[in-house]
């Protein structure tokens, strides 16, 4: 699980650009929106590209993303237990 | 009192290939919306407002032979531009400064991503790159006619003809030209479906425009242009208008690059603007052709900012439920859309709607007015980055 | 029609920076020229990092016009943002055309808008004024000056920044100039097209 947590982190930080963050910045328990990171609505949408394109996770609806962006470790359970690659 | 008179309309869109066509579709509320079936996509079967023709039909309506290099984009945008021409009776007028100011994002892209591939591997000499710029669709459009001394072309997203007919009044206010035929065109293509899908925005079935259920957009395609012109130069040429451009007003939400502001704020300044541009009030409004994609946050966003200018929000409609969001186009369909309910006294229907938004206190126009007197129409059309546009057209006698 | 004065001219390119025609020297370091002219400018603004390359050129060209203005970030109707540009997102285009290979990307698609540009301008000095993007052929100093002078005219505006952004293949400029109503001191009229021949020409 734990580098599970690790790997998202870094695909994270790489997809969205945050050019000035490390994975040690961000918080496993922390809300991912919202607050820190300073993501919006284009990140979410990234972000379920990459639940599809590195996990094999299908999301159709943005609100699904909304609770499973919740923290880093409720994305890597939903990973753990969803993914199909 | 700005001074700016429309002589000329032309439109095609998913309603009809010219104004008798869309009229009546408009006035049967018969959507032009359905699924899929020009676009050479995976996403075939989506529900959109395609023109219901292809580039082989439109170039025999044009009258052009097969083997001419042009872009679907341009070729809608040649029937609406000689339709708008031919009603202002500027097709043979000679010695007149006109002026083409035509919006589009897409551009030549319907033909870039068929042969892109090709160009790369084995075919650099591909003839349709070369029309994949924004300002060669433009150029293809007037070397048709050969009878523009001047052109510009806008990429403002999905305000871009409605920025164009703006830009066109103040050509003709500044007296840089006589007449200004003013627009947008723009095709549909795998490439901004595809960035619309991945935006999650595409409602799988037809929009709901300010529904308290609308679930996002259809994308639509079409070109419309209107031919602006000073009173000087109608009274030159002996003409009537057909209504006036009376306000104008464009402003930046200035808040995310893709997403509207939650209280509307560029909307209610570009809406304010241009009704302090036509020296009306709020009430004056007879009918607001709303942007109304049918996505949560546009719908919302500009129903707020709707409340925030009208207070007592007049009639309101999106005829984005009938064409699709033909984007870049957009501003010259519901231009030409509100010239058409100008004309025949009609306020286009909103469709699909059953709901109205629980943080909204008005409903969209939904039935028909019988003999409902239309003096000033606003429209709306809002563009991502922030870019918005209003647009105000009164009746002619009106001044 | 009114007077207009240009306060302030920048110009960014892949390689160098300048304002009103004096280079601003940056150390070379391992990033890439526009990073580091970011952090040369002490620039606290993570977006820049979301940013493609016109939208990188054309901000960081605003910057540097509003470079030392304690008032910047007050809210303002009165200023327009108008770029002009040949090739305009092409560069993003082909990027995100890629993308579209498997998963097309929602954060490229965003920049395949010519205008998203005058948007980052905007929203970071939080401007609510007209915003657009007008593509010409080459950088033609008289359509430039034509279009300037009917933004002014109807309409309330103070200010502008306008200019000609470009951007395609890893490389590209961003000349923008800082236009007035009012004459300040050091700020030069802005009388005719020449003016833009010249100001480009001299960066």
């Amino acid at each position: 699980m734990d580098e599970l947590i690790l790997k998202l982190k870094r695909e994270i930080i790489d997809v969205l650009n945050l050019e000035e963050v490390s994975p040690e910045d961000i918080a496993t328990d922390a809300p991912l929106f919202g607050e820190g990171l300073g993501l919006d609505s284009i990140d979410a949408l990234e972000l379920i590209v990459l639940m599809e394109k590195n996990y094999g996770i299908k999301l159709k609806d943005p609100t699904q993303g909304r609770d499973l962006f919740k923290s880093i470790r409720v994305m890597a359970e939903y990973i753990r237990e969803n993914r199909t690659k | 009192m700005n001074r700016v008179f429309i002589t000329g309309a032309g439109i095609i869109s998913a309603l009809g290939v010219n104004k008798t066509e869309v009229l009546e579709s408009l006035r049967k509320h018969r959507s032009g919306i359905a699924p899929l079936i020009y676009l050479n996509t995976l996403h075939r079967g989506i529900p959109a407002g395609e023109v219901k023709r292809s580039n082989r039909e439109m170039m025999q309506m044009l009258g052009m032979p097969p083997e001419e290099i042009t872009t679907r984009t341009s070729l809608l945008g040649m029937i609406a531009v000689d339709e708008a021409l031919q009603q202002a009776g500027l097709e043979t007028d000679a010695g007149m400064r006109l002026a083409l100011v035509s919006g589009t994002t897409v551009g030549g892209m319907d033909m870039s991503e068929q042969y892109y591939k090709d160009f790369l591997e084995n075919d650099t000499r591909n003839a349709y790159i070369a029309t994949h710029d924004c300002g060669a669709c433009t150029e293809m459009i007037a070397n048709r006619t050969g009878m523009f001394s001047m052109l510009d072309t806008i990429s403002t997203a999905c305000s871009s003809a409605a920025n164009a007919i703006m830009l066109g009044a103040k050509l003709i206010l500044h007296q840089r030209a006589d007449a200004v035929v003013a627009g947008g065109c723009e095709c549909i293509t795998r490439f901004h479906l595809n960035g619309f899908n991945s935006f999650l925005i595409l409602d799988g079935e037809a929009c709901k425009p300010f529904d308290e259920h609308r679930a996002g957009l259809n994308l639509g395609e079409g070109a419309a242009y209107v031919v602006l012109e000073s009173g000087e130069s109608l009274r030159r040429r002996n003409r009537e208008p057909l209504c006036r451009l009376s306000g104008w007003g464009n402003a930046c939400d200035a808040f995310h690059q893709t997403a509207s502001s939650p209280r509307g704020e560029g909307a209610v300044l570009s809406m304010t603007k241009a009704l302090a541009s036509a020296s009306l009030s709020p009430s004056e409004i007879s009918y607001v052709n709303a942007h109304g994609t049918g996505t949560q946050n546009n719908d919302l966003s500009e129903g707020i900012a709707l409340e925030r200018v009208f207070g007592k929000v007049p009639p309101v409609s999106s005829t984005k439920s009938f064409t699709g969001h033909t984007t870049s186009a957009a501003g010259g369909v519901e231009a030409v859309i509100s010239l058409l309910a100008l004309q025949h006294n009609f306020i286009p229907v909103n469709l699909n709607f059953s709901s109205p938004m629980k943080e909204l206190s008005f409903r969209p126009s939904t039935h028909d007015i019988p003999a409902f007197p239309l003096r000033h129409i606003l429209s709306n059309s809002f563009g991502f980055g922030g870019n918005n546009t209003s647009l105000i057209f009164s009746k002619a006698e009106d001044s | 029609m009114r007077p207009l004065y240009v306060r302030r001219t920048a110009c960014v390119t892949t390689r160098a920076a300048r304002v009103n025609g004096e280079e601003i020297p940056v150390v070379a370091t391992s990033d890439p020229f526009l990073t580091a002219l970011y952090r040369r400018l002490g620039i606290d603004y993570p977006r820049f990092f979301k940013m493609d390359g016109l939208s990188k050129l054309g901000f960081l060209a605003s910057e540097l016009l509003f470079w030392g203005d304690a008032s910047r970030f007050l809210p303002r109707e009165d200023c327009a943002v108008i770029c002009f540009s040949r090739t305009s997102s092409l560069d993003t285009d082909r990027r995100y055309q890629a993308s579209m290979r498997d998963y097309p990307s929602p954060s490229l698609f965003v920049y395949t808008l010519p205008n998203i540009v005058t948007a980052e301008i905007a929203i970071r000095n939080k401007l609510y004024g007209e915003t657009s993007v007008y593509i010409c052929e080459t950088y033609n100093p008289h359509q430039i000056f034509r279009t300037i002078r009917n933004t002014f005219a109807h309409q309330p505006l103070r200010s502008a920044l306008a200019g000609w952004t470009e951007y395609d293949g890893d490389t590209g400029e961003a000349f923008l100039m800082q236009i007035e109503t009012q004459a300040a001191s050091a700020s030069e009229p802005l009388l005719s097209a020449g003016f833009l021949t010249t100001a480009k020409h001299n960066l």
